[in-house]
């Protein structure tokens, strides 16, 4: 991408945290039976790496084809998850209560993917980072910007809902996921004793970070 | 504190996780207001993020806005576009900092009045060092180009939706904070100054719109350049009659705030339609040129209107 060097290594940087402490909260909620978003957080771990890629070179892993097919996917499954919310499925602690964001970040993953190609060969000329990209001459750049913007008002939604002097609540496991095949005490249903979110304020901060640097990348693309 | 930190909803909700909230007031209309304002102040602050801004452009961008004002306003924008200059980098990194932090300290409840409070300050010393008061001491004010100055707009809402109910019966969200009063003689001020920037010769000329529209078109994608170079060649040469159907358009928006609720209602709808009419000519703010500080002064109009959307009184209902 076209940003100052140091810039865009803070913003890989913070994408990467995200990633692996997304990772980490996938081990911790799976061993310690506290429930977390597995979707929201499989889908960070997934796209800081991604995004680190993007960001710099030195991080690219995996090729933009591979990448456009795992966030359609990803757009799929929160898609699913917003008709089912919308059919009166009952909500799991384990799976994202809001899943509209989500998708919406999946799909400018897609979106960013697709543009980047065309502008990949001359930004790494140019730059030495990984990509310099621009949507202004492409079909769909009057996406860049509502998607920019969509971010930032998910991350200042989220801002507004981080209270101080609240305890962090205690819930209990969500009943009868029966669809979700998980065991006993991982969302599959069978009452359990409260226990409380894994992290929600930490959570929410991966968010926000997520919202942030990808609206950066986007504004990029302008 | 983190330990006293929390995310809300969760205990309003049996099923509640992260990004639900528990303990926190509903959106009201000012909240969602301020929230809008903060979302503008996260844009702006990744704007200045932008590869363009850590570059002499920017300093030279601010130096431009000397150009035609008196030497005491001017004197200080010479000179802080000269330090900038110096350390662009540092400093720029700092200034969008600041910005982005603005816009989450806006969002984050406990540091809402802070965050205004210091969104005023910067407002108006950008006001004058980055914009030289949009031009209004220059006579090159014109609401095409974002007269009286887009950062303005900011510090007039952070006053507007201060988390205060000093008129708590005030029809209108803007009202609640300072009062219905003085903030109706801010949107007669206001749009009133529009009306009369519409009027001046920098806006009347044949061409000051047409050209205005062109350079808009400059960098900007195929749909929003088609856009102003179309609106562009239908107002060539047709500069002064668009000035005053401009200015009578604002006019009646500006004296429509002493108008009954309906009649005001719709010149709100007018605003905002203006507000997005100016934007449109402003190139969106030519945010897609890489040189955009800001989204210009049509979303700030916007949401400034809807600040004044008066509420629906029982006898209306």
């Amino acid at each position: 991408m076209g940003g100052p060097a140091w810039l865009t290594a803070i913003f890989a940087a913070a994408s990467l945290a995200v990633a692996v402490y997304c990772a980490g909260r996938l081990v911790v909620a799976r061993r310690g039976r506290r429930p977390t978003e597995l979707d929201t957080d499989g889908a960070h771990v997934i796209m800081g790496v991604a995004m680190a890629g993007m960001l710099v070179s030195g991080l690219h892993t995996l090729p933009s084809a591979i990448w456009e097919v795992v966030f359609t996917a990803a757009a799929v499954w929160f898609g699913c998850r917003i008709l089912q919310g919308r059919r009166g499925a009952q909500p799991s602690p384990w799976r994202s209560s809001h899943p509209l964001p989500h998708l919406v970040e999946c799909a400018a993953m897609v979106f960013m993917f697709l543009i980047l190609p065309a502008s990949a060969a001359a930004g790494a000329a140019t730059s030495g980072m990984s990509m310099t990209m621009t949507s202004t001459e492409s079909t769909f750049s009057f996406l860049t910007l509502p998607l920019a913007l969509y971010l930032f008002g998910y991350v200042v939604c989220l801002g507004d809902r981080v209270t101080l002097h609240a305890r962090a609540p205690a819930l209990a496991t969500a009943p009868a996921s029966a669809e979700s095949g998980l065991r006993p005490g991982y969302g599959s249903g069978s009452p359990e004793p409260a226990r409380p979110y894994l992290a929600p304020r930490c959570a929410v901060v991966c968010k926000m970070t997520m919202g942030i640097t990808m609206g950066y990348m986007l504004i990029l693309m302008l | 504190m983190s330990e006293s930190l929390a995310v809300g909803r969760a205990q309003a909700r049996p099923a509640g996780r992260a990004g639900d909230t528990a303990g926190v007031a509903a959106l009201d209309a000012r909240r969602k207001l301020q929230l809008a304002l903060g979302v503008i102040w996260v844009l702006d602050g990744i704007l200045q993020y932008q590869p363009s801004m850590f570059t002499q452009s920017f300093p030279d961008m601010l130096a431009g806005s000397a150009h035609g004002n008196p030497g005491v306003v001017a004197g200080p924008i010479t000179w802080s576009a000269s330090l900038i200059g110096h350390h662009v980098v540092v400093l720029n990194a700092v200034f969008a900092t600041i910005q982005l932090a603005l816009g989450l300290g806006i969002a984050w409840r406990p540091t809402l009045k802070l965050a205004l409070a210091a969104s005023i300050a910067w407002s108006l010393a950008v006001w004058w060092l980055g914009e030289g008061f949009g031009g209004i001491l220059a006579g090159t004010a014109r609401p095409v180009n974002g007269a009286p100055g887009p950062v303005i707009l900011y510090a007039i809402l952070a006053v507007l939706l201060w988390p205060a109910d000093r008129d708590p019966g005030a029809p209108s969200v803007a009202g609640r904070a300072t009062g219905h009063r003085p903030a109706r003689a801010v949107w007669l001020v206001l749009w009133g100054s529009l009306a009369a920037f519409a009027l001046l010769p920098s806006s009347r000329a044949p061409g000051a719109i047409s050209d205005m529209l062109t350079d808009g078109a400059d960098g900007a994608p195929v749909w929003l350049a088609w856009i102003d170079t179309h609106a562009a060649g239908a107002l060539n040469h047709h500069g002064l009659a668009a000035s005053i159907v401009l200015a009578v358009l604002l006019a009646l928006v500006a004296v429509a705030v002493y108008l009954p609720a309906p009649a005001f209602r719709t010149a709100i709808v007018l605003a905002v339609v203006l507000a997005a009419a100016l934007w449109l000519a402003q190139g969106m703010g030519e945010l897609f040129t890489g040189m955009a500080t800001d989204p210009e002064s049509g979303p700030l109009l916007a949401l400034l209107a809807l600040a004044f959307w008066p509420a629906v009184t029982r006898k209306e209902a």
